[in-house]
């Protein structure tokens, strides 16, 4: 039993030891343009996932999903979103596609998440990736009704298109930082 | 010895299959609006530095003059100062990024010429750096490594350049 305790302390620390002159001596890959591995990509989502799930899945339900919620909220993702996340009825961005990980195309794939999960997600950001919280720049308020739009996609109506590409008369959406 | 082998091997198996399962239900935090550790910083600033300098090893920048750097500095300005802190204004620390974005305009960087360009070019995996080599050309990638290495100590005259062309082009944006 004593040998076996300390081959398995022999084999943590060679684990580890492992690892840490791996990076110091940076054998490690950093490249973000080349393309993530499905099992790399599959595996980091489903720990974001998890974490998020644990994380979010107890706030309340959110704004009622009316059709005036839903175009509010797609104003929100037309300003600001859509360099990296894709627009509606458009080709999937380039510029979300030079991340690694890449940014999910919202607009072509939809999502998985939850309501309350993708509002948590850009409120708060999503570690080692190209996500952002974005609590400085958007209101809760903003953000629920941001989440209401993402989580029906890709599927819009042609009116919600239309009404959410419309200009604004006069003074609207929030004023928003540079990008 | 059979038994220190088996231990051994033990830990090589259950170590990495532990830490799968750690990820995997979620008991990583996932938000990024908290800052990360010292620790972590430390030791993947440091990686990420490493591979950096192995991959750009063998690149060499060529010779800069005070065009070059102002073509640069346009490039930022245009660019990549939304993230990396704006040129002649006060210092904002980032907050919203894990890890956190460097602010060259108050920090400069450790970064050597070709480091910075093949940066710039490839993009840092887990970060959010993305690749800009399809969206600048070579000589771009050069001007911007040029500019970044020198942002701290600017020859007289050249910030100024750059922020007065860019004031313009930005009017009519």
């Amino acid at each position: 039993m004593k040998r076996f305790v300390a081959g398995f302390l022999t084999g943590a620390l060679g684990l580890v030891l492992v690892a840490l002159v791996c990076l110091r001596f940076g054998f490690a890959d950093v490249r973000a343009d080349a393309t993530i591995p499905a099992w790399l990509a599959g595996w980091l989502n489903v720990s974001a996932h998890a974490s998020v799930v644990r994380q979010a899945s107890s706030l309340p339900a959110f704004v009622p999903a009316t059709d005036a919620n839903v175009i509010a909220g797609g104003k929100l993702y037309l300003n600001d979103c859509v360099g990296c996340h894709g627009e509606p009825d458009k080709p999937p961005s380039d510029f979300g596609a030079t991340f690694y990980p890449p940014a999910p195309q919202l607009a072509l794939e939809g999502t998985r998440y939850s309501e309350q999960q993708v509002f948590w997600m850009a409120k708060h950001g999503v570690r080692r990736t190209g996500m952002s919280a974005q609590a400085d720049s958007y209101s809760d308020e903003q953000l629920r009704l941001l989440a209401a739009f993402i989580a029906r996609m890709p599927r819009l109506s042609s009116n919600i298109l239309t009404e959410i590409r419309r200009k604004p008369e006069s003074a609207e959406p929030a004023a928003e930082p540079q990008k | 010895m059979k038994n220190f082998l088996l231990g051994f091997v033990a830990a090589i198996v259950i170590l990495p299959v532990g830490a799968i399962g750690y990820f995997c239900m979620g008991f990583t935090d996932a938000q990024s609006d908290v800052a990360p550790s010292a620790l972590e910083s430390r030791m993947m600033g440091a990686a990420v530095h490493a591979a950096v300098a192995r991959s750009a090893a063998k690149l060499t920048a060529p010779i800069a003059d005070d065009d070059m750097l102002v073509k640069g500095g346009k490039v930022y300005v245009e660019g990549c100062q939304g993230c990396h802190g704006e040129l002649g204004k006060r210092s904002r620390e980032d907050h919203s990024f894990y890890p956190r974005v460097p602010q060259f305009p108050y920090t400069g960087t450790q970064y050597t010429e070709p480091q910075i360009y093949w940066v710039v070019k490839h993009g840092i995996r887990m970060t959010a750096m993305s690749a800009y080599g399809r969206f600048y050309s070579e000589e771009q990638l050069w001007s911007i490594a040029a500019f970044l290495r020198r942002i701290q100590s600017l020859p007289p005259g050249v910030a100024e350049r750059i922020l007065a062309k860019s004031a313009n082009a930005g009017s009519s944006h």
